[in-house]
């Protein structure tokens, strides 16, 4: 097991080599002089040209073009994420700043969105043709044709403005600290944006399980006399959801892509809305070093799925 | 001789409600399996065979049923109706696994991928009987080294796929075995393996009736099976069974034309290549467009007017045949 | 001993049951006729029809808009700016009085033309390239695969903002945006399938006979391939759709001047408009989502239709 996942994080590294290096190309031909945003500008108002020109040495600014690249990413590995251009803050502390509320909302929308989903699915699947299977398959539909925004929309206008139910936006109120505080703060964003994944694991989940259930060693598990409970559930469910798995995995980069927009519409300080203000002020060094951060979370999450269907599925090759 | 009989199937009906019409699929069916002996059932493809194993064990998917007829299990309480029990009650459960058991065609995919062979062989165990964990797996691993599985310590422990063709069958007749069943129910147990294999696999099932006085029903469409088998033939065709007898009876002395017809169709190892090799004219009518009477009817030598009704069961001396023309079928051998 | 006889109750199933015997052995239901398995099985999906007829309501609404309304789309005219829905204004009037119906009519053309176009753009090229690299495999192939992979990891939304933020935000761009970011899985799709129709016989016998890569792979397998493709490209028609609207509502997808259905979407940032102007968006998204609603019972139609496995 432990080879496989080293295996696979090996793997991931020509990706992240491409993908870094792709960066620093579109870094490079931004217009303006690399300098500002790899240095502080605090720093680079205080120098004098001389301290400025050896700055440029250290950071490899007139080696080639290969040099500079992999100087560059030295820095990345030493914490230098570069600077912002329009504040002059470290990335780096934006970042690590605004993570921690993307990923609240990122883990929760992610364990909602499957546990639910999958129940939902099963049920639907074991009730085939039922009342309950029908709506359930009509609300997965509409669940996936709805702009997730505007969704939202709805839901601050029904729960949070008409209902007062819950906060309109923001993450929390100052003096309000603790997580219980937070709770009806996190409650409509995360929900919202579960949305789309719940309906899509749903929907496969319930093809996965008749699929799971039309199988042979169903007809077996049955014939030993096991109770009916017992053959949906041990042989039924557990085969059907390693596909499940699979798919929440692929379905990773549009859950957190769905964090860009949703936290814009409830002013979520996190890195998605982060991300709109970089692009609308054509903040490169920003947008490039997040959508970075993004791509290696998900090749990280891929890597744990992968894990997971392999602990699933005894079939997979595990050397 | 009450003692010997097993099960009895009298007039068995079972209609399939797919595709918004009604298939016939099983159309009276009547066979007795005897303790100790072998009941081949034998037939072409879409006979019936399948279905009529997967009504005794009340299998039979959700649009279908039983329409007509008696199951009836002679148990050592007494004598139970099978098809009168609900289907996933706990009566039938409880017959099904330990005292009825059945083996199916593809061990590779009516093994589940994802659970030891041990795991599923234990749990039938469990299922039917209190054992602790440790008896459990010991049972297991006696089971599988019984059934002529090699390593078996090691094997209980390991998934479907790591095993070969035969050791998967193996495994499922473990599994079948394992409660010490009064019948047997294998559906072409050998059709997906090698010959070789097949030959092994019979060798073991014989074992196994000789040792434990079980009751096997097998289900196959290659007479060459059968003539190896069998104690007791029942031939069926499109529904119903058109000849019943001892393996003796049916293949030295076959009655039905359809019977006839197939043993002349089967070519003979050892007669040389110059052997008369006849096929079966005509084709297996569609199941939703059935001829009136006798369903052989249009492919028969015998054809007459009379056949143009569903013949009555005629049974001499323990020899059934379903035919208005069997004396002359005899004649003609 | 009969010790365990149940009742045999006539649950609604049995009596169904018993209806088609009764059916069947009277001989009614010999003759049926034998009408094209796939339109059969597209007519019988209630849910697909309703969404065809549903597409071709919206398509007439936006395409033949000067038919249904009198307004121009960008007429303003601020002496009637945000009017709730009336006789004169059916859905009302937005921040600079434009009437938000024949915004919707108009905006439509662009979103289901940026939507559609994107899905066959991203076709044109996935399948081409899917439909080729697939089948010879090799090299080219493993390359196009990471390639594709590498993009696949990508949220969508953060590759596209990516792009925008260095070639600018215009409504060629965004096609083209979006074909570049959508291509990858089409490609998957298309190579998925010829993997496994790479070992039909066909495919060999064509080979023997020294037929070039190009034809078999066009002209002979890709027609076997079509079904999926035909799916995936309305439900792609659909996604896009649906980014399209996100971006613009961000007012960073189509350029505000332009109308679409995500652009009058964007007013709707405002929470005072929110709150207090529903007619300025609650129509729109309720479109957006029969629209997409209606693709995806399309798509899912002719998914249950073309594939082989599903009962009739």
């Amino acid at each position: 097991m432990l080879t496989y996942i080293l295996r696979r994080i090996l793997y991931l590294i020509p990706m992240l080599l491409v993908i870094t290096f792709l960066v620093y190309l579109g870094l490079e031909l931004m217009p303006g002089d690399a300098i500002d945003f790899m240095a502080s500008p605090d720093t680079i108002a205080m120098m004098s040209p001389e301290d400025l020109d050896n700055l440029r040495e250290t950071l490899g600014l007139n080696d080639p073009f290969l040099v500079r690249y992999f100087k560059w990413l030295g820095q990345i590995f030493q914490g230098n994420f570069g600077y912002s251009l329009s504040t002059g803050v470290a990335i780096k502390d934006i970042v690590f700043d605004r993570l921690p509320a993307t990923l609240e909302l990122a883990a929760i929308a992610l364990v909602f969105s499957s546990l639910i989903g999958s129940i939902l699915g099963v049920i639907s699947a074991l009730k085939r043709g039922s009342i309950a299977d029908n709506v359930l398959s009509i609300a997965g539909m509409i669940g996936v044709s709805i702009p997730q925004f505007f969704f939202g929309l709805i839901a601050i206008l029904l729960f949070a403005l008409q209902l007062k139910w819950f906060p309109h936006g923001g993450r929390t109120l100052p003096g309000y600290e603790t997580f219980l505080d937070r709770l009806p703060h996190l409650i409509l964003p995360s929900l919202v944006m579960s949305m789309t994944m719940t309906a899509g694991v749903m929907r496969y989940a319930r093809t996965s399980m008749l699929d799971s259930m039309n199988k042979d060693f169903i007809k077996t598990a049955r014939s030993k006399g096991i109770p009916e409970w017992r053959v949906n559930l041990v042989h039924g469910l557990r085969v059907a959801l390693t596909p499940v798995v699979v798919l929440i995995g692929f379905r990773l980069p549009m859950l957190i892509g769905g964090a860009v927009v949703i936290e814009q519409i409830f002013q979520w300080p996190g890195i998605g809305s982060e991300f709109v203000g970089a692009v609308r002020s054509q903040n490169v060094p920003l947008v490039m070093m997040i959508s970075l951060l993004s791509v290696t979370a998900v090749l990280l999450a891929s890597v744990i799925v992968d894990i997971v269907t392999a602990l699933l599925d005894p079939r997979v090759k595990l050397d | 001789m009450k003692n010997d009989v097993v099960l009895s199937v009298k007039n068995l009906k079972t209609f399939f409600y797919t595709n918004q019409r009604c298939n016939k699929a099983v159309n009276g069916v009547s066979f007795d399996i005897k303790r100790g002996k072998t009941l081949c059932i034998v037939g072409e493809s879409g006979c019936g065979k399948s279905v009529t194993a997967t009504s005794i064990m009340r299998l039979l998917p959700k649009l279908s049923r039983i329409e007509e007829g008696e199951i009836v299990y002679h148990s050592s309480k007494g004598d139970i109706r099978l098809d009168t029990l609900k289907k996933n009650g706990k009566e039938m459960r409880q017959i099904r696994g330990s005292e009825i058991a059945m083996i199916f065609q593809d061990p590779m995919t009516s093994l589940n991928p994802v659970y030891t062979v041990g795991f599923q062989v234990i749990e039938n165990l469990k299922n039917h009987r209190k054992m602790s964990k440790k008896a459990a797996k010991s049972e297991a691993i006696r089971l599988l080294k019984d059934m002529g599985i090699p390593l078996p310590e090691q094997r209980v422990d390991e998934y479907p796929h790591q095993y070969s063709g035969g050791m998967r069958q193996r495994a499922m007749i473990a599994m079948a075995m394992s409660c010490n069943p009064k019948v047997l129910i294998a559906d072409e147990p050998t059709t997906a393996l090698d010959v070789t294999i097949q030959a092994q696999i019979f060798e073991l099932m014989d074992k196994l009736k000789k040792e434990n006085d079980t009751a096997v029903m097998m289900i196959t469409h290659d007479m060459g099976v059968v003539a190896e088998m069998a104690d007791d033939v029942a031939v069926m065709y499109m529904g119903n069974v058109v000849e019943t007898g001892s393996v003796d009876q049916v293949l030295r002395k076959p009655s039905h034309p359809y019977t006839r017809a197939l043993l002349e169709s089967i070519p003979v190892l050892g007669r040389g290549k110059n052997q008369v090799i006849e096929p079966i004219r005509g084709v297996t009518p569609d199941p939703f467009d059935r001829p009136e009477g006798c369903q052989f009817g249009p492919r028969c030598d015998y054809y007459c007017d009379k056949c143009k009704t569903m013949p009555d069961e005629i049974t001499i001396d323990g020899h059934m045949v379903r035919c208005w023309n069997y004396k002359e079928v005899l004649k003609d051998a | 001993m009969e010790k365990s006889v149940v009742y045999k109750r006539k649950t609604k199933l049995d009596k169904k049951m018993d209806k088609l015997r009764v059916l069947e052995e009277s001989g009614a239901l010999k003759n049926q006729k034998k009408v094209n398995r796939y339109l059969r099985k597209f007519k019988n999906n209630k849910l697909a029809v309703a969404g065809v007829i549903v597409f071709i309501i919206i398509l007439i609404l936006c395409f033949a808009a000067p038919l249904f309304t009198k307004y121009d789309p960008g007429a303003i005219d601020v002496l009637n700016r945000l009017q709730e829905p009336s006789k004169s204004h059916i859905l009302g009037t937005d921040k600079l009085g434009r009437d938000v119906f024949t915004r919707i009519l108009y905006g439509g053309r662009v979103s289901i033309v940026v939507g559609l176009g994107s899905a066959l753009g991203a076709a044109a090229i996935g399948v081409s390239l899917g439909c080729y690299a697939g089948y010879k495999g090799g090299f080219l192939d493993n390359v196009i695969m990471r390639i594709s992979e590498l993009m696949m990891s990508f949220p969508r939304i953060i590759l596209v903002l990516l792009l925008v933020t260095i070639v600018g935000q215009s409504l060629n761009n965004l096609l083209i945006i979006f074909i570049c970011t959508g291509w990858a899985s089409m490609y998957r799709m298309a190579r998925a399938q010829m993997l496994s129709l790479r070992e039909e016989e066909y495919v060999q016998a064509l080979k023997a006979f020294g037929i070039n890569d190009f034809v078999i792979a066009f002209k002979h397998m890709l027609p076997n391939a079509l079904g999926p493709i035909a799916v995936n490209i309305t439900l792609s028609t659909a996604m896009f759709i649906l980014q399209e609207t996100s971006l613009s509502y961000l007012g960073l997808g189509v350029p505000l001047d332009i109308s679409t259905w995500g652009n009058i979407l964007n007013a709707a940032q405002d929470l005072r408009i929110l709150r207090e102007c529903y007619w300025m968006w609650l129509p729109v998204g309720i479109i957006i989502s029969l629209f997409v609603l209606s693709v995806n019972f399309i798509g899912d139609g002719l998914r249950d239709s073309t594939d082989p496995t599903q009962q009739g």
